[in-house]
């Protein structure tokens, strides 16, 4: 079930560092197109869709990525089922307007990645680089016992 | 004295020789004690009492009869009144007439005997309408303890809203009562099953019973949580004792587990490492859950509290309620996931287990919820002070 991770090497994982709470979200400066201003000290905003490279960047950098829209709770329990497990998740908010676009991109991005063909629903679980699926799915994949192997093997987990 | 019931005077009317002064009286006692006797059995007596005491002046009894007689509604009314002024005549013509009277009081008789015979009808049909009226009083003040939803929204808001609500909710109630009382017999199966050893493939017809059993429990809970999801979150649809142990609309996964694992020994070390690691996974997933429910919690008090002078005006009030509106259709999401996991739990564990375990599994959880329901039930009708 576990495929090779297409990961750009070590390098890019200490890029970010850890936030003190242990989340990290994606900094203003990583993105060059950003135009919405930032929320919050700690997240930022998709505020006029991100350009083409940038979420495949995201997604193929990070070894585990969840996309959800802002002020989401179901993301909040993504991120806290990811936190209790040990794993630092990086986080994308989305604005509503966004939204859509977004969807399409990450679409694409996952039926490049292979595995199951699925519909993009927020919030949207990236491990290794590839969909997981909604949260749901992820508790499908937690239950079953499937969860820590797949994070362990996208170097999200060590132990 | 002679024993005086219902229909004396009409069953022993043979007795009284019919005689000039005595036939007027006694058929006019006659025509009015079956009048009395229908409809109010305690006056009749006395009444008898009475013409029987006035005999000897037959005038007074006559004359009570008859003022008895205007106090009654006359409903039967087709039958002839005996009056003492004609009767008169039959005394002239001994044979003739003595027939008509004969057949007249025949006839008077036949028709008192039916009209009791209505009587009695419907005085049973009052008794059991009472008795079914009071059952039902019963059943109500049961369920009212018991806290049935339907009951308690007849007081509520519009009655246009509460209609719709609940039809999914009345809909829902009646599904689970089925669903329970599948459950009970399905229990009893398994019970009766494992103690007959049957072989491992009826057992796996059982347990796959059991297993969709359970998904149709999700599946119309998924449906009520469209319609009203507070209703489920109350868990006023279980017995109370079950509602103790509410978490997010159900039962909580990790609880069941714990309820089920000493019971399914002997596991080999595989089973007993996986059963732990699900216990575990269940748990992380529920806490995840309830954070989730406690962020929501949070940002829609966030949401509402503001400005209580209204200087920010309507337009901005609106819109909190448009945001929290949206926040609180979270809440279907959260039943929705809460359902699903302990669905994922559940076919886990069919997967960890053999069939037999399984079986016995089902079993406990079966039994379990029975005497959950058992304990409510006792301590619904347990005495105790009212308030």
């Amino acid at each position: 079930m576990q495929q090779a991770i297409p990961c750009n090497g070590g390098r890019t994982w200490f890029a970010q560092t850890a936030a003190s709470n242990g989340v990290v979200h994606m900094a203003v400066n990583d993105r060059p197109s950003v135009d919405g201003p930032s929320t919050s000290s700690s997240s930022s905003d998709a505020g006029g869709g991100g350009g083409g490279g940038g979420m495949v960047r995201l997604v193929a950098e990070n070894p585990v990525l969840v996309v959800g829209r802002r002020g989401c709770c179901m993301c909040h329990v993504v991120k806290r089922l990811l936190l209790g497990l040990g794993v630092n998740p990086a986080v994308f908010e989305v604005a509503e307007d966004a939204e859509a676009a977004l969807v399409a991109e990450l679409a694409e991005i996952a039926a490049a990645a292979g595995g199951v063909q699925q519909q993009v629903l927020f919030p949207a679980v990236f491990i290794g680089g590839r969909l997981v699926g909604g949260l749901d799915r992820l508790m499908a994949v937690h239950i079953s016992g499937d969860l820590v192997p797949i994070l362990k093997e996208a170097g999200a987990l060590w132990l | 004295m002679m024993e005086l019931y219902l229909g004396y005077l009409e069953d022993n009317f043979y007795r009284f020789k019919p005689s000039p002064n005595s036939m007027s009286s006694a058929s006019a006692q006659f025509a009015t004690s079956r009048r009395i006797g229908i409809y109010e059995p305690n006056r009749q007596i006395s009444m008898w009492g009475d013409s029987f005491k006035a005999d000897s002046s037959q005038n007074t009894g006559a004359s009570t009869i008859v003022e008895a007689d205007a106090k009654h509604d006359n409903r039967l009314g087709d039958i002839p009144l005996e009056s003492p002024g004609p009767s008169k005549k039959y005394d002239q013509e001994a044979n003739k007439p003595a027939d008509k009277v004969l057949r007249r009081l025949a006839q008077n008789r036949e028709a008192a005997r039916k009209s009791r015979l209505r009587k009695k009808a419907y005085v049973q049909q009052l008794e059991s309408s009472r008795l079914k009226l009071s059952q039902l009083e019963q059943e109500l003040e049961h369920a009212k303890q018991q806290g049935v939803y339907v009951g308690g929204h007849l007081g509520d808001s519009s009655l246009g809203l509460s209609g719709t609500v609940n039809s999914g909710v009345a809909a829902f109630e009646m599904e689970y009562g089925h669903w329970v009382e599948e459950q009970n017999r399905q229990t009893g199966e398994l019970r009766a099953a494992l103690q007959a050893h049957v072989s491992d493939i009826e057992l796996r017809m059982l347990v796959e019973s059991g297993m969709s059993h359970y998904d149709n429990l999700f599946h119309i809970k998924a449906i009520a949580a469209k319609s009203d999801v507070f209703y489920l979150m109350s868990g006023m649809w279980k017995t109370p004792a079950e509602r103790f142990f509410l978490w997010i609309g159900g039962f909580r996964p990790s609880e069941l587990l714990k309820v089920l694992s000493p019971q399914l020994e002997p596991l080999t070390e595989q089973q007993v490492v996986a059963v732990c690691n699900l216990q575990q996974s269940s748990q992380q997933a529920e806490d995840a859950l309830s954070q989730g429910m406690d962020k929501l919690q949070q940002t829609l008090a966030e949401t509402l509290t503001s400005d209580p002078l209204g200087a920010s005006g309507v337009a901005t009030y609106m819109g909190q309620m448009a945001n929290a509106m949206g926040k609180l259709e979270g809440l279907v999401n959260f039943v929705n996931q809460a359902d699903h996991l302990r669905q994922q739990t559940l076919q886990q564990m069919y997967k960890i287990l053999t069939t037999r375990q399984a079986a016995r599994g089902l079993l406990v959880l079966g039994d379990y919820f029975q005497r959950l329901r058992a304990l409510s039930s006792l301590w619904t009708a347990r005495p105790h002070e009212p308030a």
